[in-house]
């Protein structure tokens, strides 16, 4: 009787284990200035476990097959019916026409066992060439986000240059080591961004936030206010004025929590789209609430513009002297192109950093 | 001061039940004892009244009634009486002699489906199954389901959570060197390799 128990439940339990390969589909446009050499979709599989668990790991061999340099890249991954979409993106790149290189999509999906036959879709979703021109269909707004990233790369790898010419090797490495250093001290926290609706943040107290003033920013932000709970922020509003002489479409605000041990960390970005003409004023508020993964007693809150793009595409990013100062200095991450630069340094060496800053 | 006579010995006294060997002590004491005698006397007197009362039985009850039958039929009830009770009162079970087959067979049926539960059940809804069975066991109200999409960003990566479904976007065994989240709806985690190649994966709440 035991034996046959035991038979039963075991044929379950391979029967519930039991993988399916993976359907999916690579789709790039005809004209795209980049094509697929070859993709391993090696140990993708779907699994039934009281739901759908779809497992991708692919590795996507490709080409520049396009005339100019690509700077960084953003593929789309989605699954039809699934809600979402994710994204995977190569910011640092420098692919020379026919040059090749290699993108790893690791993504989990789990869907209700009704969903029917998974399907993973990878599209393109953008391509930013070194002139900051644009290929793609954007649907995720990625050429806002590859220009920023384009941009911090060419003012990092500006300033570390400088270094190398003005204080030579030695002066390269003090930059470098304090690099690594501010990368090691900076802290963070697990956070989750719900509509606010769908908490009970209204009913908890408001508090005022303060802005660090950038005085190079085109955008003035003031008269902030957030409510905040136990471990919980949201509803956040604020006021911007654009002292430029350009007109603003979209800002950035970072937004700074900290905790009761009285210490500081990025919490989240607060993205606006809005038009706003020289010396144009506005009011910004947003129905998201964060729920921090641990247990924090907010003290106060504090925020910065962190990035604005023109009405004409063009974008503001602060310079390094703008985020010297000492609390932002702490808070903000370092750009993709400086944690590149840095890995290279620890990994390589001081020689192998120079070459690298030498190459553009 | 004058000791007096225990209470059992002048209530035998006054019935005439006391042993013979003692009745000429407690004479003396009750002819002496004011105190003792007042309770003799007061102990004959009630003796008397019962006495008039069983004279006093009803009309019916014939003078040559037998009282020991009566007796008999009332000691027979009593236990009627009693092994009625024992038929409605819970009985103690006794405890079957436990096989040690049947319970090892149990147990491995438990582990096989707690092994079988580790490998198919996604952690998240095992997770969520013993948040709720937490809840109720201390007494807290379930939660409400959340409404509408979640965002997570965490030295885990980046995941959506929406319509029951989720999507998490990683880098394999890589830890993310940083990740945050927008009020927009999004999340992002940013990973470098060894070969020093950055990759910044992200979800959307579309």
């Amino acid at each position: 009787m035991s034996n046959k128990i035991y038979v039963a439940l075991a044929a379950a339990s391979a029967i519930g284990l039991h993988a399916q390969a993976l359907n999916h589909k690579i789709d790039f446009p005809k004209d795209s200035p980049v094509s697929l050499l070859s993709a391993d979709f090696g140990n993708s599989n779907v699994t039934a476990r009281g739901a759908n668990v779809i497992e991708v790991n692919a590795a996507l061999s490709l080409r520049n097959s396009g005339q100019r340099r690509i700077r960084s890249m953003t593929l789309m991954v989605s699954a039809p019916d699934a809600a979402g979409k994710g994204s995977v993106s190569v910011p640092t790149l420098d692919a020379g026409p026919g040059e090749t290189f290699s993108i790893h999509i690791g993504t989990r999906l789990v869907r209700p066992l009704a969903a029917g036959n998974p399907v993973v879709e990878v599209t393109l979703d953008g391509i930013l060439f070194d002139d900051l021109s644009f290929y793609g269909p954007d649907l995720l707004h990625s050429q806002r986000t590859m220009i920023a990233w384009e941009l911090e790369a060419q003012r990092d790898r500006k300033y570390f240059k400088t270094l190398l010419e003005t204080a030579g090797a030695e002066g390269l490495r003090k930059g470098m080591l304090s690099s690594l250093a501010r990368q090691a001290d900076r802290s963070q926290t697990g956070v989750q961004m719900v509509r606010s609706r769908a908490t009970n943040i209204d009913a908890e107290p408001e508090a005022q936030f303060a802005f660090l003033e950038i005085p190079e920013s085109p955008v003035e932000a003031s008269n902030g206010r957030a409510r905040i709970g136990a471990s919980l922020a949201g509803a956040p509003q604020f006021e911007v004025r654009n002292r430029s002489n350009r007109a603003v479409q979209h800002l950035e605000i970072g937004w700074i929590v900290k905790d009761q041990q009285g210490r500081e960390f990025l919490a989240a970005s607060m993205p606006a789209d809005m038009k706003l003409a020289p010396n144009q004023s506005g009011q910004v508020t947003q129905d998201a609430a964060l729920r921090f993964d641990r247990p924090i007693s907010i003290q106060s809150m504090s925020g910065f513009v962190s990035s604005v793009e023109f009405a004409d595409g063009s974008q503001w990013i602060p310079s390094r002297g703008a985020l010297d100062q000492p609390r932002l200095r702490q808070l903000v991450a370092p750009s993709p192109e400086e944690q590149r630069l840095s890995q290279i340094y620890s990994r390589k060496g001081l020689p192998a950093l120079v070459d690298e800053l030498k190459k553009f | 001061m004058t000791r007096h006579l225990a209470e059992t010995d002048l209530a035998l006294y006054a019935s005439g039940d006391l042993p013979f060997y003692r009745s000429p002590l407690v004479t003396l004491h009750v002819r002496s004892c004011d105190v003792c005698r007042g309770l003799v006397e007061a102990l004959r007197a009630d003796r008397e009244e019962l006495r008039r009362s069983a004279d006093e039985m009803p009309a019916n009850v014939p003078k040559n009634f037998d009282w020991d039958q009566l007796a008999a039929e009332m000691t027979a009830n009593i236990r009627v009486g009693l092994a009625a009770g024992e038929c409605v009162t819970p009985r103690e079970r006794k405890v079957a002699p436990i096989s040690w087959r049947p319970a090892a067979i149990a147990a491995g049926v438990v582990v096989l489906l707690a092994g079988a539960w580790w490998l198919n059940i996604p952690r998240a809804d095992t997770e969520t199954i013993g948040h709720a069975l937490r809840t109720m066991a201390t007494g807290g109200r379930m939660s409400v389901p959340q409404e509408g999409p979640v965002v997570k960003a965490s030295s885990a990566g980046v995941v959506l959570v929406e319509n029951g479904g989720q999507m998490g976007i990683d880098q394999g065994a890589l830890e993310p060197v940083m990740y945050s989240v927008s009020t927009q709806g999004s999340a992002s985690a940013r990973y470098v390799d060894d070969a020093g190649q950055v990759t910044i994966t992200a979800t959307y709440v579309q």
